[in-house]
């Protein structure tokens, strides 16, 4: 069976990509569970709490955003995933001075595989990953300390099954993305603004509720009724049917929304910085998948 | 045993699934009036009976139950408490919150146990950042009404297509807006909306004859959870921490049953 590990599954990018990895390998015949500490991803795929997950014989265990520090850790997910959230420094300290430096071995018993979402948690960070059998990244500039040259591959995100929206409204923007300083939301905004949209409506999970207070509930002031917070929607059609265009301020080439602008079209405004990835259907990203599993 | 989380998710569960149901808080606040004591909220003072303390009160809550002028009031308030219908949940007064004593008197006084009992504080403390994360989302999947005081601005909020304004002491001073709001529903058809109530006591009679009235909408006491984005002031506690990074437990409070 396919086990997806995830050390969050709130409702981010991150989390709907491996949702989406989920619900195409069941489609597709592949039996596959998505795992998270949340419980935002229990009714969109096959999926269970973390505190389920079991590793078994011949399991291909796909990890996302846990600093595993060998493969037995697989079998205290729960405490580990708890550690960073409970910001207990002193104990995370311990836990990590008590990790080995020296190699661990490759587990012989189940596949593990690395996926670099691009998250917080970035594969840079990653120091300790010459357990994996493979690491996946979504970009070729997603960088990742792999030394030991660990087999690798790169495939992007399973992209939602999105229609030309029929009827737009005029000069409405929306801003995508969790809600944080590191995302610039309020530079989209203004941006907007600037522009001569007349109403921008954010879609995002509220990451940051500070950064939120703070730097965007002023601009609401200031341009009074013409900034709308929604929060993070699981409809993207609905998402797209409501907005013009969309302004992104952050370098993420492995980000979705172009593609996503374009299906729809929708008008993006953002970096160019995608100019290098080649976009793949998700037939193409599956056969990636399927090879480098072994299925 | 009850679970906190369990209980929102029980809820958000059936806002997702678009299966209509009513959530109706009797906070700290009502338990009082049910207890037929006086309460005044006014200028930073809160009077209890013959108790008076400070509190974090603004002229948009001021309000004034007389035990005896306003006793129509507190009958309404009891048929809210005990009424009883498919889904219709009522949010009480945790032990952990007003004590073992206010605690048991509040189920005493209701009688016979309720399953759709849950607590007033499920959208706050602990829950709060799964609400605002997990459950406001949801909203833009309706039509939304909202009843508020006339204070607040609603427009950051993206899902509202009406509203209906109340003003001081709204269960005494705007309770003929229940039978308007119904008029309102009736003569167009209203179904599958969402009713959002930020309206103090006036919110628990309205909700519980709004639902009786038209089982087929939402009715959701949201309190003073969307204060944030109406432009009204974070002065509870679990909204300092959330919102302004202000040191306090509220945010890991998990309520017991």
């Amino acid at each position: 069976m396919i086990k997806i590990v995830s050390g969050s599954t709130i409702p981010v990018g991150s989390t709907v990509a491996l949702v989406n990895l989920c619900n195409q390998f069941n489609a597709r015949g592949y039996e596959c569970i998505l795992y998270g500490p949340d419980r935002w991803h229990l009714d969109k795929c096959k999926s269970a709490l973390l505190a389920n997950f079991e590793p078994q014989n011949k399991d291909i265990i796909i990890i996302n955003d846990i600093n595993l520090s060998s493969a037995s850790d697989l079998y205290k997910l729960p405490a580990l995933v708890a550690l960073p959230r409970k910001k207990d420094w002193f104990t995370l300290f311990k836990s990590l001075m008590s990790q080995s430096i020296w190699k661990k071995p490759k587990p012989g018993h189940f596949m593990l595989v690395l996926t670099c979402q691009g998250g917080d948690i970035s594969c840079k960070r990653l120091t300790r990953i010459n357990f994996y059998h493979r690491i996946h990244t979504v970009s070729r500039l997603q960088q990742i300390n792999n030394n030991r040259k660990i087999s690798s591959f790169i495939c992007p995100n399973i992209i939602d099954d999105l229609r030309k929206s029929e009827h737009k409204p005029d000069l409405v923007a929306g801003i995508i993305g969790s809600i944080y300083k590191q995302n610039n939301t309020v530079s989209s905004i203004e941006r907007a603004l600037r522009d001569g949209i007349e109403t921008v409506i954010i879609y995002g999970y509220l990451q940051d509720p500070i950064y939120y207070y703070k730097e965007i509930e002023p601009l609401m002031r200031k341009y009074p009724g013409k900034i709308k917070f929604a929060g993070f929607i699981d409809n993207k059609q609905n998402l797209y049917d409501s907005v013009s265009d969309v302004y992104y301020s952050v370098n993420k080439p492995w980000s979705m929304v172009r593609q996503e602008c374009n299906l729809t079209n929708t008008r993006f405004h953002g970096p160019d910085i995608y100019e290098e990835e080649k976009s793949m259907t998700n037939d193409q990203i599956l056969a990636v998948w399927k090879n480098e599993l072994g299925l | 045993m009850k679970n906190f989380e369990d209980d929102f998710y029980k809820i958000l569960k059936l806002l997702k699934t678009r299966e209509p149901f009513a959530f109706n808080r009797f906070s700290d606040g009502e338990l009082y009036m049910l207890q037929n004591q006086e309460v005044i909220l006014g200028d930073h003072m809160v009077k209890i009976g013959d108790r008076v303390e400070r509190g974090p009160y603004h002229e948009e809550d001021f309000k004034h139950f007389h035990p005896e002028e306003h006793g129509f009031y507190r009958d309404r308030l009891i048929d809210a408490f005990r009424f009883r219908k498919k889904n219709y949940f009522k949010g009480l007064s945790c032990r952990c919150c007003v004590g073992e004593e206010n605690f048991r008197w509040q189920l005493d006084f209701h009688g016979d146990y309720d399953e759709n009992f849950t607590w007033a504080n499920l959208l706050v403390n602990g829950n709060y950042p799964k609400f605002i994360r997990e459950m406001y989302p949801v909203f833009n999947d309706y039509k939304t009404v909202f009843i508020c005081n006339k204070k607040n601005d609603l427009s950051v909020l993206p899902f509202v297509v009406k509203d209906f304004r109340v003003g001081y002491n709204a269960m005494v001073n705007d309770y003929g807006l229940i039978e308007k709001i119904k008029t309102w529903m009736d003569e167009n058809r209203i179904e599958d909306h969402l009713f959002l109530f930020s309206a103090s006591f006036f919110s628990k009679m309205a909700i519980h004859q709004l639902y009786d009235h038209n089982n087929r909408n939402t009715y959701i006491d949201v309190g003073t959870t969307l204060n944030p984005f109406m432009n009204m002031r974070l002065d509870r506690t679990y909204l300092k921490s959330f919102w302004l990074g202000a040191k306090g437990s509220d945010l890991n409070k998990i309520c017991i049953w």
